[in-house]
């Protein structure tokens, strides 16, 4: 996938970031408010967000919606964010890594390491934390299989985890006879799931789902860390604007590239235990049911400004992206009752990426790339 | 430049070229590539195989399902192997089969739609939603894959709003004449097979043999360089996603005829990976400027002798995405092993 559909963009983007000022004491107030939008893909985040959260309060306010859009309503959706940020992460790596890097494995992964874990918690009598240990590490070396047959084999990455994908949501079907396991430890795990009132703050303050702190935050600020902080990051972003360069200045691209995949990997496998909590189940579809996980993951990291081409991407676009999507599914439930709510979410969902992917085009060929 | 997309000799597709006949200098690799043999083995074999383990696999009552099951996978994987020659993808053909099949069916329900022009509303909304792709990713110059993955969002909802319900109830049998009963076969041989061969044909035909077809794997090779030889590089690429969308169409009516008299909401999903699968397997490299229909069709088969294989010996029938997923990896493995002996050489 490494082919640009639209090699012009790349000539064009060019010539414009030196024909054009990127600050200019000429420009006028509403041009700069438009540069920056266009070209910083966190400001028009905030901006959408804003948008989407002012709307809804205000169709609330008049009684358009079937429930308050209140902040107690949004606190409680952020357990939808969980899975949907976490694996945005995993994907912004994998993408972020280039080559035409992506992850399509990664709801066949949840589903498998689901499983594995289901097995070692609610069966075999494990601990909690070394089953969580566990499903880290299977989900490692599931992502490890991605790893070694991309970048040290130079496999397509979207075949390989298509592949991958068949390979493990078959195995995690077959694993227990495509039945459940829900045993007693498995579900008293959905206690993790459920709401907690935080210390130190009045009790007017939104109740926020448990697995926020246990998992979301945790998993962002690390990698948040490791791309903004340590040589590593640089090393990734490296090789995913140019390998070839990256080779040169002494990078070993191929184990950059394969590390990116093993920690796609693991974070899927923590994103396994919060599904197992979530449902109180492990099911052996929950990862490649419906849509799967891997579309909605992929929609978010893009949406979150990561460049499908590699070397673009930040953490904090993706949080963005999916709360701006999740808070835009919960007002969409209370707006459209019943299941045409739910259809409407593809619909807006759909909608949101190609319009960020257009302006994305649109903006690169004007004011040339975007961070 | 205008040479590059007429001799292909430069590609990595050009296996050396046989000893041309005298008079005519043929530049073009041979009709039957490196991959596709391996295919035909493999399919002979693994056939040999079943037909001794299960006697009852070389009767027509598991043939002809074999042949009719392939050919929704088959028929839009053609369109697929265009799109993939330019360097595209499309995710959103599952979605487009649902939306299809689904205001067809009501029709049919409704009206009592006669069979050529139920075909023609499914390919007709099949075409339509094809443009809807090509307009974005040829003119909106976004990755194919960002936008396939929007409309396959868009086209699920809107299918979704027609279906109203869960289910269609009582869809009439106009469309047995691509089925796999007795309405479906002439001679014993299913009808929709042989129009998905005849359709293969054509266009294994004319990506092979016409301007027009080479100008596909040019724009795959280096758009850049296509463009600038003079190819119309929009329409082209349009093109492409749209006769995935008219095919898409069309296998919506085959899927229809295969399944029973009511229809679910989930049908068509997952389908885009069966058939990217069944072009890869065929030897269609994913990063464009190489591949063919013949080996989509071969993988397609491949992909459903899988199938019927594994549920006929008796074996978990989920086994058979695991077998899937290593013939892709497979086929990827012996297509990269291939092209680095002939970078080699």
């Amino acid at each position: 996938m490494s082919t640009q559909t639209t090699p012009g963009t790349e000539p064009s983007a060019a010539s414009g970031s030196t024909v054009e000022p990127t600050a200019g004491g000429t420009e006028s107030l509403p041009a700069k408010v438009l540069r920056i939008l266009l070209t910083q893909r966190i400001a028009l985040l905030v901006l959408l967000l804003a948008t989407v959260l002012i709307t809804m309060s205000q169709l609330s306010a008049n009684n358009y919606l079937s429930a308050p859009y209140s902040t107690s309503y949004l606190a409680a959706t952020l357990i939808n964010a969980v899975p949907l940020v976490m694996l945005g992460l995993a994907e912004l790596l994998v993408i972020t890594s280039g080559r035409g890097g992506i992850d399509l494995s990664v709801g066949a992964i949840v589903s498998l390491t689901g499983m594995v874990f289901g097995f070692a918690y609610g069966e075999w009598g494990w601990s909690l934390s070394t089953a969580i240990v566990l499903a880290v590490v299977f989900g490692g070396l599931c992502g490890a299989v991605n790893g070694a047959l991309i970048a040290y084999l130079g496999f397509p990455a979207l075949i390989t985890t298509l592949a991958t994908y068949y390979g493990f949501s078959s195995l995690a079907l077959v694993v227990n006879d495509q039945r459940p396991i829900n045993s007693q430890p498995v579900q008293d795990l959905y206690s993790t799931a459920s709401a907690v009132s935080l210390p130190f703050l009045p009790e007017a303050f939104p109740r926020i789902p448990l697995g926020v702190f246990t998992f979301l935050i945790p998993t962002a600020l690390v990698v948040w860390l490791v791309l903004a902080r340590t040589t590593y990051g640089r090393r990734l972003y490296a090789i995913g604007t140019n390998d070839v360069a990256a080779e040169w200045t002494g990078i070993n691209v191929a184990r950059t590239r394969f590390t990116a995949y093993v920690a796609a990997g693991a974070i899927s496998g923590l994103v396994a235990v919060v599904t197992v909590a979530q449902f109180a189940s492990a099911r052996p579809d929950s990862g490649v049911s419906g849509n799967g996980m891997a579309l909605p993951a992929i929609t978010i990291a893009v949406l979150g400004g990561v460049a499908i081409t590699g070397g673009i991407g930040r953490v904090a676009g993706v949080v963005l992206a999916a709360l701006l999507i999740v808070w835009l599914n919960a007002g969409i439930l209370l707006a459209v009752p019943g299941n045409a709510g739910s259809q409407f979410q593809l619909f807006a969902l759909g909608v949101v990426l190609i319009f960020a992917a257009l302006l994305n085009g649109f903006s690169n060929r004007r004011y040339g790339g975007t961070s | 430049m205008s040479t590059a997309t007429l001799t292909p000799a430069g590609r990595p597709d050009g296996e050396p070229a046989a000893p041309a006949p005298k008079g005519r200098q043929r530049i073009l690799p041979p009709p039957v590539t490196g991959q596709e043999m391996v295919l035909i083995v493999v399919i002979a074999l693994l056939w040999l195989a079943l037909s001794l383990a299960t006697p009852a696999f070389f009767t027509s009552g598991s043939i002809v399902p074999l042949l009719v099951g392939m050919t929704p996978i088959a028929l839009i994987g053609i369109g697929m192997t265009i799109v993939i020659i330019t360097g595209g993808i499309d995710v959103s053909v599952g979605s487009i089969v649902m939306v299809c099949s689904v205001i067809v069916a009501q029709t049919m329900v409704g009206s009592g739609l006669p069979l050529p022009l139920a075909v023609l509303l499914a390919v007709a909304i099949g075409g339509v939603l094809g443009l809807v792709n090509g307009v974005l990713i040829a003119y909106g110059r976004v990755h194919a894959i960002i936008i396939t993955f929007g409309t396959l969002n868009l086209f699920r909802f809107i299918g979704l709003q027609v279906f109203d319900s869960s289910t269609v109830e009582g869809i009439p049998r106009t469309l047995n004449f691509f089925g796999r009963g007795e309405a479906g076969r002439t001679l014993g041989i299913p009808h929709s097979f042989v129009i998905m061969l005849v359709l293969a044909a054509l266009v294994w035909w004319y990506l092979r043999h016409t301007a027009g077809g080479r100008h596909f794997y040019a724009i795959g090779n280096d758009q850049q360089a296509a463009r600038l030889a003079g190819i119309s590089v929009r329409t082209r690429v349009l093109m492409a996603y749209v006769v995935t969308g008219l095919l898409a169409g069309l296998a919506s009516c085959f899927v229809l005829a295969q399944g029973t008299s009511s229809l679910a909401a989930n049908v068509g999903s997952g389908l885009e990976l069966a058939v990217i699968a069944a072009v890869v397997i065929g030897g269609t490299s994913i990063i464009g400027g190489r591949g063919s229909v013949l080996g989509t069709v071969l993988g397609a088969l491949l992909v459903q002798t899988v199938a019927t294989g594994v549920t006929q010996l008796g074996w978990r029938s989920q086994l058979s995405d695991l077998f899937v997923g290593l013939f892709i990896l497979i086929a990827v493995g012996a297509d990269l092993i291939r092209q680095r002996t002939r970078r080699a050489s």
